[in-house]
């Protein structure tokens, strides 16, 4: 990807995901968290669920994968922020949407890029996010996965 | 802060819980967690590939709180694993809080991880609200960060939990959460 090309407003491709209860389960074991509500549908639905809900660690996990699909392996995220608002269930197909909301470059080694994404369920919103991400500031500029640690400001 | 407990507020800004060296970074423990979300990062899987860009294969960075999760069983353990965020369930108990849930969560992401490597990680209470009225009943709203150094120090990241704890009203007997997502 070459970074002078991005601009504010520039859209990323959709994407859909279909949750299915195996990734919801596949998630929460893969990243070691045994918390109930995560693997038995009877404890979610005691706690007032709907189903089992999809752990915070695989949203991240989905969206890290969403930004770098998109931006390729040299895209370095540095931040990545979520608000969940709506739980994720099984049998779910998640529409994932995403846009740049600021560019960062000058007088920067790399650049910068802020997106804004959305998660949605059959048109609602589940999940709000927001990744930094690193990118060469041309092709050939030094990698972010070589930025030394004291020059690594996320 | 109004009528915080002595003990809630002794625990602000400092590290309470410490989790260390608990799994070492393997890399077929996140090929898991790449197969779960369908993840085909190549510096995640391919040695070549990763090799050129960040020296090895890392793990997924989105992944580094999960490298610092007590086992949930040990042999010859006596006390019982720590929870997963132990220090949320520490001030939920100690503010007689029934219900949590994660509203927000922010990763910022230093060092990654490589095969090998393992995490220290400090759980910090940042700030804690006075109580108030929410949609699901009437609680308290904190804040926790989670600060991740690799062995020989280097900062591979910090968490940052934003998280509420609430009573349900009693006419409302229908709970949204138990804990953190």
């Amino acid at each position: 990807m070459d970074a002078r090309s991005l601009k504010v407003g520039l859209p990323l491709p959709d994407v859909v995901v279909p949750v299915t209860r195996k990734m919801i389960i596949m998630g929460a074991t893969a990243s070691r968290d045994w918390q109930p509500q995560h693997h038995d549908p009877e404890h979610a639905r005691k706690a007032g669920l709907p189903d089992i809900i999809m752990n915070n660690y695989t949203q991240a996990g989905l969206i890290s994968r969403y930004v770098t699909d998109w931006s390729g392996p040299e895209g370095r995220i540095g931040r990545l922020r979520f608000a969940m608002r709506r739980p994720i269930c099984p049998a779910a197909d998640v529409h994932f949407s995403g846009m740049i909301v600021d560019v960062a470059s000058h007088g920067h080694p790399l650049c910068w890029v802020e997106v804004d994404i959305e998660l949605k369920c059959q048109d609602r919103v589940v999940t709000t996010a927001t990744a930094r991400l690193a990118l060469p500031r041309e092709p050939g500029a030094p990698s972010p996965w070589r930025c030394s640690p004291a020059d690594w400001k996320p | 802060m109004d009528d915080l407990p002595d003990l809630v507020a002794g625990w602000i800004g400092k590290p309470v819980i410490v989790v260390d060296h608990v799994i070492t970074v393997e890399r077929g423990l996140w090929a898991n967690f790449c197969v779960a979300v369908q993840d085909g990062n190549p510096l995640y899987w391919t040695y070549a590939a990763a090799e050129a860009l960040t020296g090895s294969v890392i793990a997924p960075p989105a992944m580094l709180p999960s490298w610092a999760i007590e086992h949930d069983w040990l042999p010859d353990r006596a006390t019982p694993a720590l929870r997963t965020l132990e220090l949320h369930f520490m001030v939920k108990d100690a503010l007689g809080i029934t219900h949590g849930l994660v509203r927000e969560v922010e990763l910022v992401l230093h060092e990654p991880l490589r095969p090998g490597d393992s995490v220290r990680a400090e759980q910090i209470l940042r700030s804690v609200s006075p109580v108030h009225d929410t949609r699901l009943g009437r609680g308290r709203s904190w804040v926790i960060d989670v600060v991740y150094r690799k062995p020989d120090g280097q900062l591979a990241g910090i968490q940052t939990l934003h998280l509420l704890g609430y009573d349900k009203p009693p006419a409302h007997d229908k709970a949204h959460d138990k804990e953190p997502h």
